[in-house]
């Protein structure tokens, strides 16, 4: 007998990675990401410089690479999204898959808005003038635009130029054609990274999980190479031992490895449900997060080396101010006072003329290196200012700065391919779907995003997109993983799931694997869970930085009731479907249950 | 003989006279010439700032060379002839800081108002510059402020230019792949049909080959039984 050729068996077969090596580069492409260059290097000077490092490997160890693990052993193991995964665990967890679709939802986003400010950057560096170096100048041409003067060039820049932002969260302002393009772009080039689901994903990022670490080697050499880099440097690593003491400290270090590796927006499931059965996914967990912690710490060189060099420039540009300002007050000669001997002068004439002195204490500027260097900025701040007021006193600034957004738009790509396959992934796996080609899917979504995102190209869109990262994916997140853990431990059970692990691997996970799961890892989350809830309702009304045209500087600003409302809806919407679905199928359930029952009674009567 | 001292009134007054008028334009000079004078414009260099290691010592020819410079300025914006002597300099400082003044070409002892300076400056403040080797900010005339040269803007913005290329090559990108999958696909459909075909010939050539006759009733070329 002859069988036909079944389309229908070649449909299910599901895609896969062409390699193991893609798996790995995929994941260390989704989780090195901004957050490693922008907010380590923060939490490390924050935190006493190189002590910090203790509680970040020691909650590496303890929370970061078992719940790697235990995401790629489902994902593996189920070969479905995260609903779909969930859903075979247990009927009533499919909620927590749903729960990681939303907040992969609210993450896509807001997260391409940060690739179109890279864009919008990378396009302004071919210039032979790059346009943050210098205020512009204003419309009578006597000097530069106030605005400017009152801050900074790099962050007229940033502020007016790139987002025109206005005075608060209430006044939107219209959309902003400049970052709209960059947006558009921005998606565009998304969808062209996903447009075969795996097999186009899996090529890139062989580019978007490598190229970040040439930029970061070459920064590296550079920036050891510029003047005052060491400071930096010396400044980050002293560590500060008394700083562990503080409970902050640990906190911050649980948070940053959890959210660092990308825990529970359902990218790791996804990624992992296109591997081969066999697929050794235990060293990949391991090698994945040692990668990544790695990269945080290279980052985070790099950054200071950079911090030192911008603090130096600042340092000595004020004492050079304050070395005019000296030599114009006395009527001095040029070379009588230096940038070295400018406090020993100051000491001087404060001695020989007190009373001119004392006229002019008020314009004297309190210069320190201290200070300089102890301005602790992460974000977008880190990103967009302070590296690019770096980047514009350096000798070929153009390079430099090509680089640099080059690379940040590498890191930001990468991760967004893990945000956006969170999405497909499931979907894909509904069967009401299964007849829509993979690039109409990956096209709906993308097109879904971008329009739905377009706010964030508006005149208030920077304090959306700090509202929705504040607020989306933190709280969320931490929930969703803790149900994770719990419901694979306890409710699949940990004997259950050594043997679905066997079954891939060979082996049982190790006893060690087995107490993080059951013990200590929920443990963690439950204490990280309850200190933000305890936070957020003591923090009294949540607050933003609003950016204030006229000081020249952002100031903390309450945040409107409809601000509120929306932030409680960003919280509760994504949480709320794992008890919602739990419900749900219940309810479905005992009506299912129930005709059955009817069914039964209608047989027997019958018969 | 009379005393060589003892001159005639008439000498003496004439004597005095002189001597008053050759006073008379350092008096003045003085005079009209002082820190915070009315019409008057201070001025600071910072040639070592500007130059370094080939900065100029200021001396008195610097100094001849900035009055003629001013004076140039004035005569080329008031169209009236300036001399270098109109142009009063006075309280110099080791920074080298002065204040100076300009007079009126047609009364020495007027000066000319503080806006029409300010204004001939401004007009040939890039000439000035120039001819003592210094810039904007290292001759600094302090209360005239600078006219900064215009912002050059091109016809299209730089960056739509690189963000055109860029998003062109990624549209035809997605095109491309686009219309890939489309063909494969239409290439994989035809590949099946002749598949079958393939297998029915094949088949028939095998039972053909068993000395058989391959039963086409039974074969599923035909879906539809024919009436």
């Amino acid at each position: 007998m002859k069988f036909p050729l079944n389309a229908g068996m070649a449909k299910d077969a599901r895609d896969n990675w062409e390699s193991p090596t893609q798996f790995v580069l995929a994941c260390v492409s989704y989780a090195v990401g901004l957050g490693n260059v922008w907010r380590f290097p923060y939490l490390c000077q924050m935190h006493g410089g190189g002590g910090f490092l203790i509680p970040y490997l020691l909650m590496l160890l303890l929370e970061g690479v078992p719940l790697f693990y235990l995401e790629l052993a489902i994902g593996q193991k189920m070969r479905l999204g995260s609903i779909g995964a969930w859903t075979a665990i247990s009927p009533y967890l499919g909620g927590i898959g749903l729960a990681s679709v939303v907040t992969s939802m609210y993450l896509c986003l807001y997260y391409n808005i940060i690739n179109a400010w890279s864009f919008w950057y990378l396009f302004h560096s071919f210039q032979s003038v790059l346009p943050w170096a210098a205020c512009p100048v204003n419309s009578n041409r006597t000097g530069p635009m106030e605005e400017c003067e009152k801050a900074s060039p790099t962050q007229y820049f940033f502020y007016r130029e790139t987002l025109n932002i206005s005075p608060s969260i209430e006044k939107n302002g219209g959309i902003q054609t400049g970052q709209a393009l960059c947006f558009l772009l921005a998606w565009v080039i998304t969808y062209l990274f996903i447009i075969r689901g795996v097999k186009s994903t899996g090529k890139v990022v062989y580019f978007t999980a490598t190229f970040p670490y040439v930029v970061l080697l070459i920064y590296l050499i550079r920036g050891m190479t510029l003047h005052g880099a060491l400071n930096g440097v010396k400044y980050m690593f002293t560590p500060k031992m008394e700083e562990l003491a503080n409970p902050t400290t640990w906190i911050n270090a649980a948070t940053q490895i959890f959210f660092s590796l990308g825990l529970g927006f359902g990218s790791l499931i996804a990624f992992a449900s296109y591997n081969q059965y066999h697929n050794n996914f235990e060293r990949q967990a391991i090698i994945v997060s040692l990668i990544n912690s790695g990269t945080s710490i290279f980052a985070s060189i790099v950054t200071f080396a950079i911090y030192g060099f911008k603090a130096t420039i600042n340092y000595e540009n004020c004492l050079d101010r304050t070395r005019i300002l000296l030599l114009n007050s006395f009527n001095l000669a040029e070379d009588s006072i230096t940038i070295n001997n400018v406090f020993e002068m100051i000491e001087k004439l404060n001695t020989t003329f007190p009373e001119q002195f004392a006229e002019l204490s008020n314009k004297l500027e309190d210069c320190s290196l201290e200070n300089e260097l102890s301005t602790a900025v992460e974000g977008t701040g880190l990103a967009f200012i302070v590296y690019s007021e770096a980047i514009k006193n350096m000798p070929l600034s153009q390079l430099w700065s090509v680089l640099y957004f080059f690379m940040l738009l590498m890191l930001g790509m990468g991760s967004m391919l893990g945000n956006i396959t969170a999405i497909t992934t499931p979907l894909r796996d509904f069967k009401f779907l299964s007849h829509v080609s993979n690039e109409a899917l990956n096209g709906f979504v993308c097109v879904l995003c971008l329009l739905l995102g377009l706010g964030f190209t508006t005149r208030s869109g920077n304090y959306w997109f700090t509202m929705f990262n504040d607020y989306g994916a933190t709280f969320s997140l931490l929930l969703i993983v803790l149900f994770e853990v719990i419901s694979v431990s306890y409710i699949y059970g940990i004997k259950r799931f050594e043997k679905d692990i066997e079954d891939m691997l060979g082996h049982r996970p190790n006893w060690f694997w087995k107490i993080m799961w059951g013990g200590i890892s929920p443990l963690l989350l439950i204490g990280l869970f309850l200190f933000y809830v305890i936070n957020y309702i003591q923090g009294g009304t949540p607050t933003y930085q609003a950016w204030n045209k006229d000081l020249g500087k952002s100031e903390q600003t309450e945040y409107p009731v409809f601000g509120q409302a929306f932030i409680g809806l960003l919280l509760v919407s994504s949480v709320s479907c794992i008890p919602l679905t739990a419900l749900y199928i219940f309810c479905q359930r005992r009506k299912h249950a129930q005709r059955h029952k009817q069914q039964h009674t209608v047989n027997t009567v019958a018969a | 003989t009379p005393n060589a001292w003892e001159v005639s009134p008439a000498l003496r007054k004439m004597l005095g006279r002189i001597v008053f008028f050759l006073c008379l334009p350092s008096v003045l000079a003085a005079q009209l010439c002082k820190p915070n004078a009315a019409e008057g414009f201070k001025v600071r260099l910072s040639i070592k700032t500007a130059l370094g290691d080939k900065a100029y010592e200021w001396n008195r020819n610097q100094r001849f060379l900035f009055q003629a410079a001013i004076a140039f300025a004035m005569s080329h914006h008031l169209d009236l002839e300036f001399n270098v002597s109109n142009i009063l300099v006075c309280d110099e400082t080791p920074r080298v800081s002065f204040w100076f003044v300009v007079t009126s070409p047609d009364d020495p002892s007027r000066l000319v108002g503080k806006e029409s300076v300010e204004l001939a400056v401004r007009a040939s403040r890039g000439r000035i510059n120039n001819i003592l080797l210094l810039n904007d900010a290292t001759l600094e005339f302090v209360g005239v402020l600078p006219t900064l040269a215009a912002p050059v803007k091109p016809a299209t913005p730089s960056w739509l230019i690189v963000f055109g290329v860029v998003i062109g090559i990624v549209g035809a990108g997605i095109v491309f792949l686009l219309v890939s999958t489309v063909v494969q696909k239409k290439r994989k459909e035809n590949e099946v049909a002749e598949e079958e075909d393939d297998d029915e010939e094949a088949q028939m050539k095998r039972t053909a080959g068993n000395e058989g006759i391959y039963n086409t009733s039974f074969s599923e070329s035909d879906r539809n039984t024919q009436m």
